[in-house]
């Protein structure tokens, strides 16, 4: 078993840990083992009595957990240069915190000789992790402190020089405590969602570069070798995975979910953009690309290189967008020219910040704004009107450094229109902003949107999949019917996936049977389809608990009014809204909750000792 | 039959294998007439990137939409009317 390194930032101190084999058999690695570790730390909190909701998100005693699985860093195993971060509370939500990235630092991390590592406390001065071969050290990140994502990383990667180094680290957004700050790594991948760049930040933990060539253990490397060359082939056979995604990247399914009616336009007023083919992934190719960029260990490529060489917005180089970040930065503002989009999002990568969140929450001020609800004199000479793109970009920087009404966006759409007493035009679940899919016109997704334990996410139930592109199967968009049995399957096996780790992307050509024998084979365990989906559904049910002990329940698995209550407007779901509580009604009987909450059978079912 | 216009919007590789993101077609208003009065425009090659013709349907591997709907999801026999846009996609995925 592989080691975890275990960090008190208040002491200064670091040791290593095992790995638990029985921990592991249960929750796999990567998010699941994350789960199991915060669990503990939440019990061990109320045992000193220390409360849940006394948790300060951004307070020492939240804890920070960097996580590697089975799969990642192994050579042939799909698409697995990936890490799963998580803390026991987010600041955006106040629920748990969770995020995936690709890139190369989580192979890289298993390479310097650790699986996971755990941060506590918080330092009284900058400081970085430095985990090169083995050897873990903090040191002084005072010269580092202020400096943007792409100087960071460059700066720590000549440091430690040699091959195998990637960086992790926060920009000026996780230092000012921003609450949609990410943590990035190799420059322009980022762990986004919920905030965990913050919390990096309240830490004072400016970044962790790994260095290393340990070899990734495999239990049984010959089965191993003959199910991989099977996956990968299949993989470039895919038409999506061989195909679409190296194309045109994520940002192809604008057209296509605007086409169904989905594709969310001016803060979710419509899910019809008429101007969507302008930043599109065709126009992109043809416009901005330069060339394409896998993570570590990926056949796919679905990253974009892009420049856009001369104008307001020009920048000589830079990555993405992807799909959610043109969707938040671009449709949901009603802003069409894909170049600013660029320059938007290259800010956000600069400064270390979710665009999904960071877009949503732009468009959010931009209703409040049109509708007269904002004063003048908070804005500061920012004109936030939809469509404005030379406002959009202007609010990125200044929500990264908190400047005038930056200060107002750095909280988030909910916090936001709260103080703007209209917290209907937020559009988020559990206080995180919603992606780019409108599920008036997509229901399953409504449902996922709805019961996801990190609020509101498209990725930890991917409907989208079976619901627009017909994968593994196509079922109707428009209908609530049968949908709940689908949200579940799509979740306890994303949890799989996060605690393997590698790309969900792979799940485009591969099954929860090609899982069970990669694992299988890696894990020297015998593991069966049905066992694997019953540790995704472990984990599941896990941080639903952690989520119950900080008081989230069926009262938060909800949508926005907009959704149940304003009919579409127009396009193919014109009249439609989100029939969610028939939904989630089903989705708990399937679940074997009460309320949101997993009933003491279910838990025993599953095997999980509270 | 009676002769209906409809507009063919065309995506990903099909846009860039056609150089072409619409055209509009006269058909007789069912798919298999839609086809073939587009493969005249777009050449014999078009209509086997869409269509499998011992089957007689649309191929399984495309998305094909109608008004916005896949035809996938459409109940009954699918007659098009004049004005209807008609999205045609290569499998294709993303997040």
């Amino acid at each position: 078993m592989g080691k975890i390194l275990k960090v008190d930032l208040t002491a200064g101190t670091l040791r290593s840990e095992p790995l638990q084999e029985e921990v592991a058999k249960k929750y796999l690695g990567g998010k699941g083992y994350a789960v199991y570790l915060l669990y503990k730390y939440l019990k061990e909190y109320e045992a000193k009595g220390i409360l849940p909701a006394d948790i300060d998100p951004l307070g020492p005693e939240n804890v920070l957990i960097f996580a590697t699985g089975p799969g990642t860093g192994v050579p042939g195993f799909p698409c697995s240069g990936r890490y799963h971060a998580m803390a026991l509370r987010s600041p955006l939500t106040g629920s748990v915190g969770s995020a995936n990235s690709g890139g190369e630092w989580g192979a890289f991390l298993k390479f310097s000789g650790y699986d996971m590592i755990v941060i506590e406390g918080a330092a009284e001065d900058p400081v970085y992790l430095s985990i090169i071969d083995g050897s873990a050290e903090l040191r002084s990140a005072k010269d580092l402190w202020g400096k943007n994502v792409f100087d960071t990383c460059r700066i720590l990667a000549k440091r430690v020089g040699g091959k195998n180094v990637s960086v992790a680290c926060i920009g000026p957004a996780g230092e000012n405590l921003v609450n949609m700050a990410c943590i990035m790594n190799d420059e322009h991948r980022a762990a986004g969602r919920t905030g965990l760049g913050a919390v990096m930040g309240s830490k004072r933990l400016k970044a962790i570069v790994v260095s290393g060539e340990k070899e990734v253990p495999v239990a049984n490397p010959e089965e191993f070798k003959e199910i991989s060359k099977r996956c990968l082939e299949n993989m470039r056979k895919n038409r999506v995975t061989g195909e679409g995604l190296p194309m045109y990247g994520t940002s192809i399914l604008i057209n296509i979910i605007n086409t169904a009616g989905a594709l969310p336009y001016k803060n979710w007023q419509s899910g019809v953009n008429p101007n969507a083919d302008k930043i599109s992934g065709e126009t992109l190719a043809a416009t901005y690309l330069i060339r394409r960029r896998a993570c570590w260990g990926c056949t796919i490529g679905c990253g974009r290189v892009t420049r856009v060489p001369s104008g307001p917005f020009q920048i000589l180089e830079s990555e993405g967008p992807e799909y959610e970040s043109i969707w938040a930065l671009g449709s949901a503002t009603g802003v069409n020219e894909l170049d600013a989009i660029v320059k938007a999002n290259h800010y956000c990568d600069e400064f270390g910040m979710d665009p999904i969140s960071l877009g949503s929450t732009i468009a959010a001020a931009m209703e409040l704004n049109e509708r007269g609800y904002v004063p003048k004199e908070d804005l500061q000479g920012l004109d936030l009107r939809f469509g404005n793109a030379a406002a959009l970009v202007e609010a990125v920087w200044r929500t990264a450094y908190k400047v005038g009404f930056g200060k107002y966006l750095a909280l988030g759409s909910k916090k936001l229109c709260e103080i703007y007493g209209h917290p209907e035009l937020s559009m988020s679940v559990k206080g995180l902003e919603m992606p780019a899919y409108d599920p008036r016109a997509v229901k399953g997704i409504g449902l996922e949107y709805a019961t996801a334990n990190r609020g509101g996410c498209h990725v930890t139930g991917y409907t989208i999949s079976t619901e627009i592109l017909g994968i593994p199967e196509k079922i109707d968009p428009l209908t609530p019917e049968g949908k709940a049995k689908w949200v579940k399957i799509f979740q306890d096996f994303t949890c799989v996936v996060n605690s393997t780790v590698n790309c969900l992307f792979a799940t485009f050509a591969l099954g929860v049977k090609d899982y069970a024998e990669l694992l299988s084979a890696v894990t020297g365990w015998s593991l069966s389809e049905n066992d694997i989906l019953k540790i995704g559904e472990r984990i599941y049910n896990l941080e639903r608990v952690i989520l119950n002990r900080l008081g989230f329940d069926g009262k938060d698995d909800i949508l926005p009014g907009r959704l149940l209550k304003e009919p579409m407007p127009e396009g193919p779901a014109k009249g439609h809204i989100v029939e969610l509580e028939k939904m989630k009604e089903e989705y708990y009987r399937l679940r074997g909750w009460v309320n949101g909450v997993p009933t003491a059978e279910k838990l025993k079912e599953l095997e999980i000792e509270l | 039959m009676p002769n209906v216009s409809v507009k063919i919007l065309l995506f990903a590789t099909f846009r860039e294998k056609y150089h072409l993101k619409e055209l509009m077609v006269e058909c007789d208003g069912s798919l298999r007439g839609l086809i073939e009065s587009a493969s005249k425009i777009l050449g014999e090659e078009f209509l086997n990137d869409v269509y499998e013709k011992e089957r007689g349907k649309i191929r399984e591997d495309i998305i094909f939409m109608v008004n916005g709907r896949n035809i996938k999801d459409l109940k009954g026999n699918i007659e098009l009317k004049d004005s209807d846009v008609i999205a045609i996609f290569p499998p294709l995925a993303g997040g």
